[in-house]
């Protein structure tokens, strides 16, 4: 609906409001790269921190960036995915699922700082998981989880109705119309939505924070008991230092963290055109 | 993602259930039924089935209700030792100093503070941004311009907060040398580049909902361009615009990282943006640095800050998701 292609003074401004975005994020890449370049070689992602800047790397906080990435997942995704289903396609529609809808919607208002306190009071404490990483990967499965939610009926919704009532006009009972049609239909939206959902939890530092990452550890966890290490908090706990080489450490650091989230969506991506592919 | 609601009317139809799946739950009448296995082991996959998806149902219930009773428990134990009145009246919120004190007012200033400002810098941009995308891009500019603001917002604030502290706020004592090393403005600067792209997108979904023909009426009855946008389109679009920069500015108050990186936590009450300041969310960062050990009244404080943030939250939130859900009215 392109009206007014030919700019009038309004059409400047807002083109000049519409690069803000693009100008932002171009100034935030250059200046993180020239920054923190020269931190980036083969050593820095295997290293772990040191007091010597020279040496430190982000080794420990790669592993347990990665564990905290399969916890949550393994933790969110069946049970948002299936929340999701119940609600799209058992739950009767009434005042019930309408006030669960809008809790849903609102718990992801959340701010994510909260989350880490509920995780410190439940996680860390009452269940006496203590700063571990799998206290870490059940917070941010809790503050994942109302996303998933939200976007798997989003994809659940968006399946063709004609394609159910096909499925059961030819005798299919209601888990095989979901097994073999509506499941498969909804995967690609499902994928899509949940993997922006865990790229955007990947990178949260406040609630690790808050259940208490920010210690110094300096070894790879090698099971969910381990301390809680994470590539955000380390960048946290970089930058609060006084000397300024640790700032290129932690510019060095936010490159890294930004080229996995990147590739972590890529590869969603390359996956969901495949789904397509598979299930027209 | 927050607007999901508002297009469930498509498919109201559902919930009243398929013929077929009340009948293959009542066993052997079923056609499958012929085997003598068939029908029984279907009977349970749909029972499982059912049960399975209603247990998902019930876990993400429990974790909602986990979050508000871990926050209420230690709220509630926290306002049992410092009453409602001096925690909304106290000009001071010092928890860990000799004589404890417990006014949240200076936190609220700061979180309204960081909120405002970030609102000044995003609502005019993202607006701008929706406006042109919608009606004056090219294809090819709306192409590059969407993936800019989408990318935007998959920025982790961790790293936006970085890109205050190493860049913004050095660029900023550069021009002005005031600024102090911890200051407000590169907060609200930096929060208002994170809440861009969520005032872009939902304000653009509210300009797509203006209907075509009132603006090429507009258009025909020969307004310029200016004032169809704003005499046609800003009235028509003006709930959801007003419910984007609402949903927005709840992200920016609920926003740790860049505050506590770019502003510090400084104890004192600053009303000047180019000194540092304290916000719900830094206090409440804060205590990772094993200042609060469990039990103790500064402990529960962070709960009591933790569950007023929470309402604001989910205030603002359902404020504005209200405003949208009544944009289709007249």
């Amino acid at each position: 609906m392109k009206f007014f292609r030919r700019h009038g003074k309004a059409g400047t401004a807002c083109g000049v409001g519409a690069w803000t975005a693009a100008a932002g994020l171009a100034l935030l890449v250059g200046a993180l790269t020239a920054r923190g370049w020269g931190a980036l070689d083969p050593a820095f992602f295997v290293s772990p921190p040191s007091r010597d800047p020279s040496r430190a790397g982000i080794g420990p906080a790669l592993a347990g960036t990665l564990w905290l990435a399969l916890l949550t997942i393994s933790f969110a995704l069946p049970v948002g995915v299936g929340a999701a289903v119940y609600l799209e396609e058992y739950a009767p529609r009434n005042r019930w699922s309408a006030l669960a809808e809008s809790v849903a919607a609102s718990m992801a208002a959340v701010p994510s700082v909260v989350y880490g306190v509920a995780g410190l009071a439940v996680f860390v404490r009452a269940m006496g998981a203590e700063r571990s990483v799998l206290a870490g990967g059940l917070t941010l499965a809790m503050l994942a989880l109302p996303a998933v939610v939200a976007t798997s009926q989003e994809a659940i919704r968006s399946v063709p109705e004609g394609l159910r009532h096909a499925a059961y006009g030819l005798g299919a009972t209601r888990w095989q119309v979901l097994r073999h049609q509506v499941l498969p239909a909804a995967a690609p939206g499902v994928a899509t939505g949940a993997c922006l959902a865990f790229t955007r939890t990947m990178g949260e530092a406040a609630p690790l924070l808050v259940i208490g990452a920010a210690s110094f550890v300096t070894f790879a966890p090698t099971a969910p008991g381990d301390p809680l290490v994470s590539l955000p908090t380390r960048i946290f706990a970089w930058t609060a230092h006084s000397q300024p080489e640790f700032g290129a450490l932690a510019a060095g650091a936010a490159i890294a963290l930004l080229l996995l989230l990147l590739a972590a969506n890529l590869a969603v991506l390359a996956l969901r055109r495949r789904m397509r592919g598979a299930h027209p | 993602m927050t607007t999901a609601g508002s297009w469930r009317g498509a498919g109201a139809g559902r919930g009243t259930g398929p013929v077929g799946s009340s009948g293959a739950g009542a066993a052997g009448a079923g056609p499958g039924g012929f085997w003598g296995v068939g029908a029984p082991s279907r009977a349970l996959s749909e029972r499982l089935a059912r049960r399975v998806f209603a247990t998902c149902a019930l876990l993400a219930v429990a974790a909602a209700v986990a979050v508000v009773w871990a926050l209420a428990w230690q709220t509630v134990s926290f306002f049992a030792e410092v009453p409602l009145g001096r925690f909304l009246t106290e000009g001071a919120w010092a928890p860990f100093s000799e004589e404890p004190r417990f006014g949240v007012l200076p936190l609220l200033a700061g979180t309204a503070q960081v909120t405002a400002g970030a609102a000044v810098v995003a609502a005019p941009a993202g607006l701008a941004t929706a406006a042109y995308l919608a009606y004056y891009a090219s294809a090819r500019t709306e192409r590059f311009l969407s993936t800019s603001v989408t990318l935007l917002a998959g920025v982790p604030t961790v790293v936006l907060g970085c890109f205050a502290l190493e860049f913004v706020t050095p660029a900023l004592r550069r021009v002005w040398p005031s600024v102090e090393p911890f200051n407000g403005l590169a907060a609200c600067l930096v929060v208002g580049l994170m809440i861009l792209p969520t005032v872009a997108a939902l304000s653009r979904q509210a300009l797509d909902s203006v209907p075509r023909s009132l603006i090429e009426s507009g258009l025909a009855l020969g307004a310029s361009r200016g004032r169809v946008l704003a005499q046609v389109v800003a009235p028509a679009a003006g709930r959801g615009i007003a419910a984007a920069v609402v949903l927005a500015m709840a992200r920016a108050a609920g926003e740790t990282m860049i505050v506590t990186m770019a502003a510090g936590n400084q104890a004192h009450l600053a009303w000047s943006p180019l000194e540092g300041l304290r916000t719900l969310t830094t206090f409440i960062a804060q205590m990772n640095m094993g200042d609060a050990a469990p039990g103790t009244l500064a402990y529960r404080a962070v709960f009591a800050a933790a569950a007023l943030l929470f309402l604001l939250a989910f205030g603002t939130h359902a404020a504005g998701r209200a405003l949208l859900a009544r944009r289709s009215g007249p």
